[in-house]
Order: C-alpha cells, then structure tokens, then sequence
C-alpha cells in the first residue's frame, strides 16, 4: 500500500475512479511479493505493479472492466491456467490477483 | 471515514493493523459479498468496514505474525493484509560503519535509529542516514526506542561500557536480531562477561557475534551489507547461504 498511497491521493484528488489490484497469493515462484499493489485509473494511469511486468497489460484491461462495473474480481495467472496461452508467467510461478473498485469520494 | 481512508491514515502514522478483505468462497451463505472489507487496529480498539464481524476475533494472532496471505474462514476466502510500519534498526555506537548501516537500512525501507552517549560523535553532520539520534547511555536509549519484535539491534562500539549494556538491554526485548561486532577474541571475553552478569547460557545464542555472514567484507559499506543480509535472513527465518544449490523457495512469502 505504501508504494502507491501518493498515487491513489493523487488520483482521488482529480476525482477519478480507480481499481486497486493486489497480489493475494503466488505459488512456486513469484516476482512480486503478496501484498504488492497496481493502482489503475479511469483514465488509463497506471502505478505500481503485481508482476516483472508479464502480466500488468492484462490487469489493466480487467481493472478497466472492473472500474467499469463497480464488480471486484479475482483473477488467476499462471502455467496451469486456461490464459496461460496468451498471458502468463516465464518464472513458471502462479498469481491471484484482486482487483477491487475504489469509487470516487463525494467532494465536500 | 472510509475503510480505505483509515488504511492510508495507518500506513501514513506507522501503526499496526490487518485488512481482511472477502476475496471468493460462498459469499451468499456467509450473507457477504466479494470486496466486502474489514479493518482491524492492533488491540482490536477499532474495527471498521462491512467484513465479516467473525473475523474480528483472528485479527491480533494475523497481526502478529505479520503476513499477507489468504486464509479460509467460514467458508470464505479472505486475504489477509498486515499494515505495518517498516523494522526498526538501531545502531549502538556512532562509529563510521553506523552510518554504512543506516545508509543501507534506509534501502531497506528501514527506520534508522543511532544510539551513543558521546555528543561529539553523535550528530547529524557523521550520521546523515539516520532518521533518529540519541544521545544518551544504552539503558536510557533502549527505554526510548521501545525495541519490539520488528527491531533489529547492532551494538559497534567496541567499548564495553557501552557494549555490555547495550547487549543486556537487547537480551531483555521482544528485538528479532542482536548483532555485536568485534573480533572472536572480544567475543568470548564479552561471553564471560555477560554470563557474570547474571545471563543465562541459552540468552548468549540470540547475540550474532561476531555479527554479520561470511562475505569477506572488507570496507565499512561491505561490512554493513554483511551485516543487514544476517539480519533480514533471521527476520526471514532462513540461514543466508547461497541460492544456488539451496533447495528453498526463493521468496518467503511464496507457498
């Protein structure tokens, strides 16, 4: 969270929409450590990061859905995983992330 | 305030706290939601948010053992996220490998702490690393740093006036490492020492003496990495050994 909390600041004081995504688990190998964080906005920003970047493209298209939908998901990288075909890891470890939506506050 | 508003606040103020987050599981049952979020002080003072109040009760052994993970509960899968403030390290005896240490420490993301009862060497201008001085004897400065079980102590002195103290009030906290540097002859004169004083035999094996893993190091940055690479393996439960050939997972925090 410290990594990026100047970040979500920043983005809350423009009154953007944003989604956080955290690493909550990696097996065998990982590049991140759980806990890591990837800030996206609204408007296409990006903070912060959940991978050695091999996955951060496909994170920012689910935080995008996410944003979109007000809907917190969990998605799954990995060798074993179906996407593995077009996302995965080349450490051959497996991460969930989660992706949460953090709505703008009522300004006052 | 918002869940995520006192988070940040934690993290800004350098307290202790878990974030349970409902992250899949049978949320329908549970009469939950994915994304639903508690927020638990250390104490349990303060809880926060719309989790699962049943978690509120695991939250003081989640803080303490200080890990992100995922656990199971009532059905649910929860992430566990611990705020924390960075270790603590502090540095007993102003010499020019304290400010080496504290340096690195600070790359750590490490809060850096020097200790020595000497005004003249203690001072900001020799020490520019260090986010805290203080001038005053071992027992004094222990009593101020609070060493807790994210401290780190390193006694360089190599006076034993200072040294002792500062050993015996290391021994007496909860500190996860105790590095003493000095010789193997000053070692084992410091041992009988410290067991004249009345320390049980089995206290002497939490002093890393001399401190330090065996990286040959010869210049006081080298001399600090040595020493801050034995104190994140013990903080990380591991021996320091290499990597390769080492049978491990690499990264702690990996299942």
């Amino acid at each position: 969270m410290k990594d990026v909390l100047a970040d979500i600041e920043r983005l809350r004081a423009r009154g953007e929409k944003i989604a956080i995504a955290t690493v909550v688990a990696s097996r065998r190998s990982a590049p991140r450590p759980v806990g890591s964080k990837l800030v996206v906005s609204e408007s296409g920003e990006i903070f912060g990061s959940v991978s050695g970047g091999c996955v951060e493209s496909d994170v920012y298209q689910n935080a995008q859905e996410v944003i979109a939908s007000g809907e917190a998901k969990l998605v799954s990288y990995g060798f074993s995983d179906d996407q593995a075909w077009s996302v995965g890891l080349p450490c051959g470890g497996e991460i969930d992330i989660f992706i949460e939506p953090l709505e703008p506050e009522a300004r006052t | 305030m918002s869940v995520q508003r006192r988070i940040e606040q934690a993290v800004r103020g350098g307290e202790r706290a878990a974030v349970l987050t409902v992250i899949g599981g049978d949320v329908a049952a549970a009469g939950t939601r994915v994304g639903a979020k508690l927020f638990v002080l250390e104490g349990g003072g303060e809880v926060l948010g719309d989790g699962p109040r049943s978690l509120v009760a695991l939250a003081e052994a989640l803080i303490r053992r200080e890990k992100n993970h995922v656990i199971e509960h009532e059905g649910l899968n929860v992430f566990v996220e611990i705020v924390a403030p960075p270790p603590r390290i502090a540095v007993f005896g102003a010499v020019d490998t304290a400010e080496s240490l504290c340096a690195m420490a600070k790359q750590l993301g490490w809060r850096t702490i020097v200790a020595d009862a000497r005004a003249r060497f203690a001072t900001h201008e020799r020490l520019p690393s260090a986010d805290e001085i203080i001038v005053a004897w071992p027992e004094e400065a222990l009593a101020q740093i609070k060493p807790d079980h994210q401290t780190a102590i390193v006694v360089l002195s190599h006076d034993e006036k200072f040294d002792l103290p500062a050993i015996i009030g290391a021994l007496g906290t909860d500190c996860f490492y105790i590095g003493a540097l000095g010789s193997r002859k000053n070692q084992e004169k410091r041992r009988v020492r410290l067991l004249e004083a009345g320390i049980a035999e089995e206290q002497l094996s939490r002093i890393c003496g001399p401190c330090g893993l065996d990286l040959g190091a010869d210049s006081q940055p080298e001399t600090a990495l040595s020493i801050l690479a034995e104190a994140v393996a013990i903080r990380a439960g591991r021996d320091g050994g290499r990597l390769q050939g080492s049978k491990g997972r690499i990264h702690v925090g990996v299942e």
